[in-house]
Order: C-alpha cells, then sequence, then structure tokens
C-alpha cells in the first residue's frame, strides 16, 4: 500500500519534461500530418482552413448514432434548404499535393499555425492515425468540384467524388455514388481563395492518377461487394458481358478464415458495413464517422478486412502512389540472391504452421514473395524473424500487394526500428512498456524488480510480432484491427490490460517461469467466459477477450501517442547507448588476430574515431543533401508555403544503433580518421574558412523550425582538414588488404597493429620500406627514395615525438618550455631536417646501381639541374650564417661510414659527387630494405623515429590527440564497459609538440629542397622567433593563452581542459628550472603545446609558415 | 512451481538459469524441445526473442530444475540476449557441425559470455545435427528444426571435426559435446553434465532444502562424464512452457 502511494507521487514527480527531450526526436508537423492521415512521404501540409463538412443525411440514420462529431448549432439556417437534413461535421480542412484530408480533430499542422514546434500537440489522438470523423481523400477521387451560390459571405464547395467508374443506377447495376461532400470553409475571403487555389492546382495535377486508382480499386473487396445489394447473389458478369470475379482477399478465400464465421457473426456484419460503405464512400472515397470506428472495435469481417486494414494504415495510398512496384521489385531482382533470402528461406517452412495454407505451396509461394519483394524494397531492413509470422498472419486476408505495402507501413511508421539490424524500435518499445507499467502499476512494478524478473523478457515477443503468435490468432487479428487504425499504442494499451487483469496472480509469481505460465494460461483462455459465474447472461457473454479490450481501451484511454513519443525520447539515448557499447564489444572481440597486439583501449579508441568519422561524414553529406534540396524546393515554391519538415529524423541516419551503417571508410575518410589520430595528418593550409564556432554554438539550441541544424559547408565538418599527401595514400592502400578501396575497421586495426603493436625498429623500418617497394621486389628506386624522404619530412613537419619524450614521465616534458629547452628542441627538428637531408644524400651514396657502368657519369651538371642540398639543413643549425650554395662538386670525400653522431651537428662538407651521380635521371638507382636499414640505423635520429616516434606518432587512446580533432559525438565515447575505469591516462600536454612545422607539406621533395636553399635563413630567423615567443608565452602566464586556445580550439572542452592542464603544468615547471631537467632531451610536449598554440588566434601561423616558403 | 513429480524420495532441488545461444537455425529449439518434452518437429516456428521452458534433472543426490532460456538465433537478435544471459549460471552454445561459420559464431558467444555473463557460468560446447554426418542409413530430413537445407543430402556432411571443436573447448574449459536432437543422442547428457558442472555453492532453489552437501559436490564433481541418469531428461516430468 505504501509502495502504490509512493508510485503514485512519483507519478506526479515524474511528469516527463518536454523541454528535457531534445526537439530532434520530436516529429515535424509534417509529420505529425503525414501520420495523422496515413499519407505517404511524399505529401506535405500546404493548406489548411477550419471548415464544416456536411454529408447527406443517412437514408436508414441509424438511432444509435449520436449527434456528435462535435456539432455546432449553425444558426444561419436559411443558408441552404438541405444542410438540415445532413450531418454536420466542424474540424480543419488539409490540402497536400495529392491529398485533401478532414479531420474533426483539433490539430493543425502548417507552419504558420500558432505554435512553432510539434510540442504543443498533446491532443491524445496527435498523429495517431485517421481517428475522429473525417476522409481522407486523394485528388484523383474528387470529380467534380463547384462553387455553391450561397449568401455572399459564405464560401462553400460541393464535392463529387468517385471510385474511378460511373456509379450503378437502378437502370444500370454498379456500386452506388459516394457521397456528395458539402464543404463550408470558414476564414477570410483571402484565405479561402488561396486554399481553393491550391486545390485546383492538386486536382489538374490528380487527373494523372485516375488509372492507377481504377488499378488500385479492382483489388478492393468493396468494389466488388456493393455492386450488388447485399442479399442478392453476386452477379456473374459486367453489362458488357465480361465474367465478374471476386478479388483476391487473402489465402482465406482458399484455405478458410480462421474462427468460426458464425460465431464471429461474420455474416451481420458484412451487412453492416454494406450499409455504411454504400452511404459512406468505399476505399478511396470512404469518410469516416463514427460507425466506422465502432464496426472496427467488434472486428472486422473476413472479406473486408484487408481492405480496411490497408485504409487505415495508409498501405492503400502507397499503392496508390505506385501500385506497379510489388510486381515491378519482384521482377527487377528475379534470380538474385541475398542473405536476407537465405533467411527467410530457413523461416517459411516455420511461419504459422498450424495454418492449413502454410502447409501448400501456395501459402509458402506467397509469403516468400512477399518478403523477398519487401527485403529488395528496403535492404536496411532486409528480413527480421517475426516479420514472417506477421506477414504469413496477414495473407491470410491480404493480396501479396496489399500485404507488402502494409509490411512496408509497419516498418517505416507503426513499428519503427522494431525490424532493423539492431532492433532498436523493439528494445525502445519494451523500455517505454516498463515505464508505463512502472507508472500505471506501481505494485506490480515493485513485485517485478523485487524478484527480479525482466518485464521485456515476457513482453517483446508481444510487441514484435503483433500478439500474432501468443495470443489465439482470431483474437490477435482483433487487436490488428484496432491497431492499424489507431496505431501503436494500441500494443502498450493491450499489454498494460493483459498485466492489469492478471495483476493478482502475478504479484503471486515469484519468477520468470511462474510469471509466463500465468500469462500463458490466460492466453489460452481468452475465449472464455471472463464471468462464467454471474448469474446474468450478457456477463455471461462477455469474453475474457473483450474484457481485456475494454480495460485497454476505457481505462488505459489516456496511452497516448504523444505519451508514448514522450517516453521514446526519453530512453531512446540510454538504449541507444547501450546497443552501441554491445556492438562496440562485439566488433573489438572479433577484429581477428592480429588486434591482439593492441591494447583493448586503443581498439575502443580506434573503433570509436573510426565509427565517428563515417558517422559524421554521412551526417555532413546528408545535411549537404537536405540543405540543396531544400533549395531546390524552395526555388520551386513560395517559401511560407513549404513546411521543412524533412529534418525531424535526419541526425540520426547512421547511427551504429539505428542499423546498418556504412562501416567502411573510402580515402577522404580514411584521411579524415588520420588527421584525428596522427598530428601530420592534418593540413597546414585549410582550403576552407575555419567555421564560425560561436554562430555553431548557438543554433544547436534552437528549434528545429525552419533551418534545423547549422550548415557547416566545411567538407570536413567542425575537425581540421586532412592533408592529403603520398605517404597517405601508400597507407590507404596498403592497409586496404582486399584491394576494394576502402578500410574495414578490421583493415585499420592490422594497419596499425604492426606500426604500433610491435615496437620493434626492424620491423616498423621494414614497414616502412614496404610502404615504397611498390612492386615488392625488395627495391626502391630513385623515385621511391625521393618520396621516402618527403613521407619522413611530412611525418616530422610537426615535430617528432621520439621515445623519450612521449615517455610517462611528465614532469620531464613539461619542462620543454623553458629557455634551453625550446631551444633543444627546436634543435631537433632541425636535427631531423638534418637527417633526412643526410638520409637522402646517403641514401644515393649507397644507393645500388642498376646499371653499373652508367655509375661514372659525372654529376655536376645534373647537380645544377637539382641543386643538391642535401648539406644545407645542416647549416641550418647555423642560424647566423647564410646558406651555402651547394655547389662544391668537386669535394668528393663521402664519409667512409657514416657515425651515428656525425650528422647532427657537424657541417659535412658537401660531398655529393656519388649523390649527384645518383641524382642524374640517365642513371637509375634502387635500394634495399638492408640498405635502407643500415642507413636508419646510422643515424641517431632516423633511428630513433623509427624505434618509436613513427609509432608515437598515431595518437590512440593512451595518449589521444586533445584538440577539436577527436571529436567523438558522446554517444561513442562514454559508450561501453572497455573505457578503463578512470579513462585513459591523460596526458598532461598535447603530444606531437608542434609548432616546429618548419618543413611545409606537400610541395614535393624537390621544391623544398630548393626552398630550404633560399629561405634557411628565414627558417632561422623564424625558429628563434618562434621560440622567443614561446617563452614570452609562458611567461604571460595562462590567461591570455587560454582566450587564444578558446579560438583556436573550437570550443572543444574536452581538449581545452587537457591544455589547461598542460599549461599549469608548464607554468609550475618554469618555476623551478633545475639543472636536470634541463638536460631531458625536449621532443617537447609542454614546449609543443604552449609553441604550437601561440599560433595566434586562427591561422596566422600557418599564413606564416606557408608565406615562410612560398617562393 | 509445482515439486518433483517423480517417485524418488524429497531431495534438495535447486533451479538453474540455463540460457541457448547460436547460430540461426543450429537446433537450440529442438535441443530443448528434445530435452523438455522428447519430442522432436522438423518445422519449428522461429524463436522471437527468446522462449522460456523448464525442466527437471535428477542427480542421485539433489534434483536440478532447469530454467531454460531459448534465444532468437538471427545474427539482429545478438543485442537482446544479454538480457537473457542475465544471471544465466549455464550456457548452451550450438553450432551445427555441418556449417563451420556456425562454430565461430559460436566462439563468439563464447568469448561474450565468459567476459559479460556472471562469473562461474559453466558453458558447454555442444555441435548439433550428429544424425546427418552418421552412418546410420539416409535420412532425407534434416533433423533440426530450424530449417531445410536440401543440398546437404549428398555431400560429406560433416564439415566441423569433432578434434577442432574438442580442441578448442578445452582450450576454453567448456563442456563438449555432440548431438542430434534429432535422434535424442547425447541431448539428456548434456544437461546432465551442465548439472553436474554447476558448483554446489551458486545453487539457490526456491524449493532447496539447504543448499547440499560437501558429499553431493564431490559427487558430483566425480560423475561429470558418467551418465547418471539416462534419458532422465526425456522421461522426465513434463512441464515445459513455451512463450
Amino acid at each position: 500500500m505504501f509502495q502504490a502511494l509512493i508510485g503514485k507521487a512519483q507519478q506526479f514527480i515524474d511528469i516527463p519534461n518536454p523541454l528535457a527531450s531534445s526537439n530532434a526526436d520530436r516529429p515535424s508537423k509534417a509529420q505529425l500530418f503525414r501520420h495523422q492521415f496515413r499519407l505517404p512521404d511524399s505529401q506535405s501540409p500546404l493548406f489548411e482552413i477550419t471548415a464544416e463538412v456536411t454529408l447527406p443525411k443517412s437514408k436508414k440514420q441509424s438511432p444509435s448514432t449520436p449527434k456528435s462529431g462535435q456539432p455546432k448549432s449553425w444558426d444561419k439556417s436559411n443558408w441552404d434548404q438541405d444542410r438540415e437534413k445532413g450531418t454536420h461535421y466542424l474540424g480543419q480542412l488539409h490540402l497536400s499535393e495529392q491529398f485533401l484530408c478532414f479531420s474533426t480533430v483539433n490539430t493543425s499542422f502548417v507552419s504558420t499555425a500558432s505554435t512553432s514546434a510539434s510540442t504543443a500537440f498533446n491532443g491524445r489522438t496527435n498523429g495517431t492515425g485517421p481517428s475522429g470523423n473525417g476522409f481522407t481523400l486523394p485528388l484523383c477521387a474528387v470529380r467534380r468540384v463547384e462553387r455553391l451560390h450561397t449568401q455572399s459571405y459564405m464560401f462553400a464547395l460541393s464535392i463529387t467524388t468517385w471510385n474511378g467508374s460511373d456509379a450503378g443506377t437502378d437502370a444500370k447495376p454498379g456500386a452506388p455514388a459516394p457521397p456528395k461532400l458539402t464543404i463550408q470553409l470558414e476564414g477570410s475571403r483571402q484565405q479561402c481563395e488561396r486554399f481553393c487555389d491550391g486545390l485546383k492546382r492538386g486536382l489538374r495535377q490528380g487527373i494523372k492518377e485516375v488509372e492507377k486508382m481504377r488499378t488500385v480499386g479492382r483489388d478492393c473487396y468493396s468494389e466488388y461487394f456493393l455492386y450488388d445489394e447485399f442479399d442478392m447473389k453476386p452477379s456473374p458478369t459486367l453489362p458488357n458481358g465480361t465474367s465478374r470475379t471476386p478479388p483476391d482477399t487473402g489465402l482465406g478465400s482458399i484455405f478458410k478464415y480462421p474462427g468460426n464465421p458464425r460465431k464471429l457473426r461474420d455474416r451481420s456484419k458484412m451487412r453492416l458495413w454494406h450499409e455504411y460503405l454504400k452511404e459512406n464512400g468505399r476505399n478511396a472515397t470512404l469518410v469516416r464517422q463514427p460507425d466506422f470506428h465502432r464496426l472496427i472495435r467488434v472486428g472486422l469481417p473476413n472479406l473486408l478486412r484487408g481492405e480496411i486494414w490497408e485504409l487505415a494504415s495508409g498501405a492503400y495510398f502507397l499503392r496508390l502512389q505506385k501500385p506497379n512496384l510489388y510486381k515491378e521489385t519482384l521482377a527487377k531482382y528475379e534470380g538474385q540472391e541475398s542473405l536476407a533470402i537465405d533467411e527467410i528461406e530457413k523461416d517459411l517452412n516455420r511461419s504459422l504452421p498450424e495454418y492449413a495454407g502454410y502447409q501448400s505451396e501456395e501459402g509458402i509461394g506467397r509469403l516468400r514473395r512477399v518478403l523477398t519483394a519487401y527485403s529488395w524494397e528496403n535492404p536496411e531492413v532486409g528480413y527480421c524473424q517475426a516479420m514472417n509470422i506477421v506477414v504469413a498472419a496477414l495473407l491470410i486476408y491480404l493480396s501479396e500487394p496489399q500485404a507488402f505495402y502494409i509490411l512496408s507501413v509497419l516498418c517505416d511508421r507503426l513499428l519503427p526500428g522494431y525490424y532493423s539490424t539492431t532492433m532498436y524500435g523493439t528494445l525502445l518499445d519494451q523500455k517505454v512498456f516498463e515505464s508505463l507499467v512502472e507508472k500505471t502499476m506501481p505494485i506490480l512494478w515493485e513485485h517485478l524488480s523485487s524478484n527480479d524478473v525482466q518485464l521485456s523478457v515476457v513482453s517483446l515477443p508481444w510487441f514484435l510480432s503483433l500478439y500474432i503468435n501468443s495470443m489465439p490468432l482470431i483474437f490477435a487479428f482483433r487487436v490488428l484491427d484496432v491497431f492499424f487504425l489507431e496505431g501503436p499504442r494500441v500494443l502498450f494499451q493491450i499489454g498494460l490490460a493483459i498485466l492489469r487483469i492478471n495483476g493478482e496472480e502475478l504479484l503471486e509469481a515469484a519468477d520468470d517461469g511462474a510469471f509466463i505460465s500465468v500469462l500463458k494460461t490466460y492466453f489460452a483462455h481468452l475465449g472464455d467466459s471472463a464471468h462464467p459465474k454471474s448469474e446474468n447472461p450478457k456477463h455471461r457473454a462477455i469474453t475474457n477477450f473483450q474484457a481485456l479490450m475494454v480495460t485497454a481501451f476505457k481505462e488505459f484511454e489516456g496511452i497516448t501517442q504523444s505519451a508514448i513519443l514522450e517516453q521514446r525520447s526519453k530512453h531512446k539515448a540510454a538504449i541507444l547507448e547501450n546497443i552501441e557499447s554491445f556492438a562496440k564489444r562485439t566488433s573489438i572481440r572479433n577484429l581477428g588476430p592480429e588486434s591482439k597486439k593492441l591494447s583493448t583501449n586503443d581498439l575502443g579508441f580506434l573503433y570509436d574515431r573510426f565509427f565517428t568519422v563515417l558517422y559524421e561524414r554521412e551526417q555532413r553529406a546528408k545535411l549537404l543533401q537536405e540543405e540543396s534540396d531544400r533549395k531546390k524546393k524552395a526555388a520551386k515554391q513560395k517559401a511560407s508555403d513549404i513546411v521543412h519538415g524533412a529534418s525531424g529524423n535526419a541526425p540520426e541516419i547512421g547511427r551504429v544503433a539505428l542499423g546498418p551503417s556504412p562501416s567502411q571508410m573510402d580515402y577522404d575518410a580514411f584521411r579524415e580518421f588520420l588527421a584525428g589520430v596522427a598530428r601530420w595528418a592534418v593540413t597546414d593550409s585549410p582550403s576552407s574558412p575555419t567555421k564560425d564556432d560561436s554562430a555553431h554554438k548557438s543554433q544547436n539550441g534552437y528549434f528545429h523550425t525552419l533551418k534545423a541544424k547549422p550548415l557547416n559547408t566545411s567538407p570536413w565538418g567542425s575537425g581540421p582538414e586532412p592533408a592529403d599527401h603520398d605517404f597517405m595514400q601508400r597507407l590507404f592502400k596498403k592497409w586496404d588488404l582486399e584491394g576494394g578501396s576502402a578500410l574495414t575497421l578490421q583493415n585499420v586495426v592490422s594497419g596499425l597493429a604492426p606500426i604500433k603493436g610491435n615496437r620493434d625498429i626492424m620491423s616498423s623500418i621494414a614497414y616502412f620500406f614496404e610502404l615504397y617497394d611498390d612492386d615488392a621486389d625488395g627495391k626502391v628506386d630513385r623515385e621511391g627514395i625521393l618520396r621516402m624522404s618527403e613521407a619522413l619530412l611530412f611525418l616530422s613537419r610537426r615535430g617528432v615525438n621520439d621515445g623519450l619524450s612521449s615517455s610517462p614521465s611528465m614532469t620531464s616534458m613539461n619542462d620543454g618550455e623553458l629557455g634551453p629547452e625550446g631551444k633543444r628542441r627546436e634543435n631537433k627538428d632541425e636535427q631531423f631536417l638534418s637527417a633526412v637531408s643526410a638520409f637522402i644524400r646517403r641514401c644515393f651514396e649507397y644507393a645500388d646501381p642498376d646499371h653499373p657502368s652508367r655509375q661514372a657519369e659525372d654529376g655536376v651538371t645534373s647537380a645544377m639541374d637539382k641543386p643538391t642540398v642535401q648539406d644545407t639543413p645542416a647549416n641550418l643549425l647555423d642560424l647566423e650564417d647564410a646558406p651555402q650554395t651547394p655547389t662544391d662538386a668537386a669535394a668528393n670525400s663521402p664519409l667512409s661510414r657514416p657515425s651515428p653522431n656525425a650528422f647532427g651537428q657537424s657541417t659535412p662538407k658537401p660531398q655529393a659527387v656519388a649523390a649527384n651521380a645518383a641524382l642524374d635521371p640517365s642513371s637509375p638507382v634502387h635500394i634495399t630494405l638492408p640498405t635502407f636499414r643500415m642507413l636508419v640505423l646510422a643515424d641517431e635520429t632516423l633511428e630513433s623515429f623509427f624505434d618509436s616516434g613513427f609509432a608515437n606518432s598515431f595518437h590512440l587512446a593512451d595518449a589521444p590527440l586533445p584538440s577539436s580533432t577527436v571529436t567523438s559525438p558522446s554517444f561513442l565515447t562514454h559508450s561501453g564497459k572497455l573505457a578503463t575505469p578512470g579513462g585513459p591516462a591523460i596526458p598532461a600536454l598535447s603530444p606531437g609538440g608542434a609548432s616546429a612545422g618548419v618543413v611545409p607539406p606537400g610541395k614535393g621533395l624537390r621544391g623544398m629542397l630548393d626552398n630550404i636553399v633560399t629561405d634557411g635563413m628565414r627558417v632561422a630567423v623564424e625558429v628563434r622567433r618562434r621560440m622567443d615567443e614561446a617563452q614570452k608565452e609562458i611567461d604571460r602566464g595562462g590567461t591570455t593563452r587560454g582566450t587564444e586556445e578558446d579560438d583556436d580550439e573550437d570550443g572543444d572542452d574536452h581538449g581545452r581542459d587537457l591544455l589547461e592542464g598542460a599549461e599549469a603544468d608548464a607554468g609550475a615547471a618554469s618555476l623551478k628550472t633545475e639543472p636536470s631537467l634541463l638536460d631531458e632531451p625536449v621532443g617537447g610536449e609542454a614546449g609543443g603545446s604552449a609553441a604550437a598554440v601561440p599560433s595566434t588566434p586562427g591561422g596566422t601561423s600557418d599564413v606564416e609558415k606557408t608565406t615562410m616558403f612560398e617562393r | 512451481m509445482a515439486d518433483s513429480t517423480t517417485a524418488s524420495a524429497p531431495k534438495p532441488s535447486s533451479s538453474v538459469k540455463l540460457v541457448l545461444l547460436g547460430e540461426a537455425a543450429v537446433g537450440k529449439s529442438s535441443l530443448v524441445l528434445r530435452f523438455v518434452n522428447n519430442d522432436f518437429q522438423p518445422n519449428k516456428e522461429p524463436t522471437i526473442g527468446a522462449a522460456f521452458l523448464t525442466q527437471k534433472c535428477q542427480l542421485p543426490n539433489r534434483i536440478i530444475k532447469f530454467e531454460i532460456w531459448d534465444t532468437a538465433g538471427q545474427e539482429r537478435f545478438a543485442s537482446l540476449a544479454p538480457m537473457y544471459y542475465r544471471n544465466a549460471q549455464a550456457a548452451l552454445v550450438v553450432y551445427d557441425i555441418t556449417k563451420p561459420s556456425s562454430l565461430v559464431k559460436a566462439k563468439h558467444w563464447v568469448a561474450e559470455l565468459q567476459r559479460q555473463a556472471s562469473p562461474g557460468i559453466v558453458i558447454a560446447l555442444v555441435g548439433n545435427k550428429l544424425d546427418l554426418c552418421e552412418d546410420d542409413g539416409p535420412e532425407q530430413d534434416q533433423q533440426d528444426g530450424e530449417g531445410v537445407d536440401e543440398q546437404q543430402e549428398d555431400e560429406v556432411a560433416r564439415k566441423v571435426s569433432t578434434e577442432e571443436a574438442k580442441a578448442y573447448a578445452e582450450e576454453e574449459s567448456l563442456l563438449f559435446f555432440e548431438t542430434s536432437a534429432k535422434t535424442g543422442h547425447n541431448v539428456g547428457e548434456v544437461f546432465t553434465a551442465i548439472a553436474n558442472g554447476i558448483p554446489e555453492a551458486s545453487l539457490k532453489g526456491p524449493k532447496g532444502a539447504g543448499a547440499g552437501t560437501q558429499s553431493a559436490i564431490s559427487a558430483a564433481q566425480d560423475s561429470t562424464r558418467v551418465n547418471l541418469n539416462a534419458g532422465n531428461g526425456n522421461a522426465g516430468p513434463k512441464e515445459g512452457c513455451a512463450c
């Protein structure tokens, strides 16, 4: 009891805050409009106007029909003599491109309506489906519209509809004409005229659709049914002599419909429907009056069940749009195979196997075709078990095409995400169901949780197969009748009612088993009397199922579509996160043996990075696409006429949990991926302007009325623009084992594993060599050598992280900013530059000639063509000296054996004769792996680069790049148990230390060498200036830096935290300049972040860098 | 829940939550059906979400009541699995010995269970459809309820060797059996072995008269491979309830 009170209390506290849930999850008005009238996605609300619809008085008005339908006492009774006789409904009249819809349910969908966001619609039938009275009229079904001449201030239309053929008359047999609709528009003259203009336009378009309507109508049993009077035998032929055959009404017409027709009172239901359809139109022209809803609640008769399902669900309108889609799809893919088809085949024999139709080839064949056609039509869903059961049930009442379209409506609208590859919709609705149980039946909920019974384990199959394999078929079909009309809420209402009715027994069940058996027994007795002991025979006649329906729709009337939407958006994030962490876990575990070389953290990091890049790219592509669509559309129509609703679900596409998402990276995505992992992969010369950060932030929180999302025109989104370099192309090729120009996560992991995993200098040298050994013959030619060198410079242009600097001893790194240390660091970069130049020289020195005879060729002339700059970089060390021109070709004294230290500091005399000779294009040379290895090992800097620097330049989980490059959305980062408790050790500073971009990227080695000669001096000056600047930065302290980084870091909090940490550390370190620290080799992490970032707000440093090396 | 209906003297009974995992159409539901009802259906409806059944297993000095969660095998249902293996004390990971890919999937499940399920979960690796590979006459039908694949008739049906699977099972310390749900071969044994493999300490029974004795533990341990109650599963009381 106390629990109940608590539950009640919580219920009040727990009022969902509509503002708390993100707007992105809310359906747009256009969506609501489509859902309300079950229109195809191509429709949008163009005009709406308040109107009164008058239907001709029923010839045999049943007394039970109340004067409901929101009767408005219309006092201008002199308006029309006829109107008194009719039934009046006041409501909203809507016009879309191809439909004229009317509903007494008071909703408004156009963008100009008073409320800007759909949150405001909390009406209980909001978006539910065609509830209320009214009609959804395809414009092709309008035969004539007349303006009624009434008193001047009235604007009334008389609409004659038809179903594509002339009505029968006394003289001529045929289905009766649908009722004439009289519509009185209520609005200003201008509004009315605008509406009518729109209607005229639509009607002209609608003429083209008439033939389709006839085609579709032929499959409607109502057309056949109404041709004759109910009590007459169906006429065997048409007047022109062709024989009439009833349309396909499903397998039931061959194999009998489930249940006893007499018990189901099928014939009297048919009689009632005959009357209703005769007076209110049929299929396209049907008008919904209260009896329509009532007739559905009592259960549809067998022969009309399919058609009414089709109409109520809106599948009819889809079929009307593309009447031949089903046949075409089957024809198009005939003979093709797919995974879905294999899965379908496995299940064909076990879909409602007890029904006679599925023990025959006829039934199996229909089932196969519908499931297959749908799997082709919607490959993202393909085939999900449970669809076989649902479709098998549908096919008992529906023809194949009808079932096909209904399946479409089910998957796309009524059961969103239920059958997707991750089944997120199913899981989400289970969560919603649980929370509804908690709210409505707190005692039961408390009992379940205290006994550790997981409700969804029981209820999941109810929802997934629409109760079809939980209840006896005849009852499940009655649930479906209402479900197609009123939408998903019915599933919840029934589920809640089941629990409510069995509440007492369930409270005694203490485990899953007992719980399930209570419900199983209940389902088995649905047909029994609910009150077997009652004296009153009327009460005795009430079955358990009827009682269930009453409980569901009376007691749980408050479970509305909007309540469900509310709950869905509340739980969505958590559900998606769960699925994603599961997917991540599974996928990381199955990455193959290579992945064992990397830590779980790193794998998790790679997974996140990989899918973030793919996700973001897809988002951007979609946004750009949408924007261009929007512009196109806007160009066509007046902006005020358009509701931009498409963005409602847009931000979700591509999320892992939502179903199939891209799982392969093309080269561009790969570049973007690398840019978030390695500093060198970020370009130095962004081609697109840096994004306006503040604008981005401020727009994020707005309602998505017109512009849903800030549009980022940069193809790289908020991340840095990646570089494009030969090295990256080679890496991509090497990792692309299948040669499909696309990398899977597994490719990326096995590509990275040898680099990051081995930590063995020999294999890392070999790895690098193989990248350049194009024909895998163990030789790299001159071009290759140059490219290798370019790559080395490319990789090092933001500084090299050698083994020491990336070691976990943070304190040593923090001191990088100190004067002498800074110098050391800069020296380091220069050292690398000179190492590379020495490397080139030696490469050619030790290269094996392809044709030894030509070796003697003198290199002087060629040296002039291609200035041999090899020694110049070394000169850079001498900051005061002007660069020397390397003309001293005569100095022919190559070092006999390069000693490791020889190149760092000394400026060896140009001994380039051999090299020059090697540069001569007419004497091809190559180096082999052993030579390459020797050359690398001969140089301390390169050795250290291959020992650790190269591997460390890929920043994975243990040392992520702190900048905005790693913009993994929250859903990827905090998913999963893989994230180590406490997270990865966050380095106190940005690794890779970096201002040092002394070398411009991408200009090609030769050009660069030229530049180095002329710009050496400037480089030296620049280097010095940077150092001074960095020093000043530190002296200035954190505040100014902070603001600068704000600009630079693109508002990425995470990154900023890291940098602030670095700052603090660097600041602290500057206080205690202990000599021992000074001795630490720099490569300087702290120095890096401090010196790199001061690149003054924006891209000035880039500008400097580029101009620096421009000719 | 009903007490044991067998004639045996009151023995401590305890319930064990067991979950079946494995690729679609390897015969999970058929194994359960054989164990619970000693029955076989060629065309069994695919499991939606999961089915729940119970069956008792008689050991010399106690009764184990299995609460069996039979899960759906289709790949996309995988994300629902954690819901079902939550708190499971035992798992049957099933593959189809005529389908190598199903062993790969089984290995994935084993890894998933080892990392995510309750610690100490007893896992049995079961290669099903043995009847397709034995020379006991031409078998036209597949023994398995989850699908019919007619191509296999004239091929050498076995694609996964006993040795390979066994080696893997030993490496991962799993119980290992090859079964046929169609003929019933080894089916009871699987469940008995699992019952014996459950550590006494982790047993908690609704009707559990005490947690069992030390001797029971040793008896259970000694008899892992001994077929204590041959056919017990088949002959046992029927109280399965599929939902």
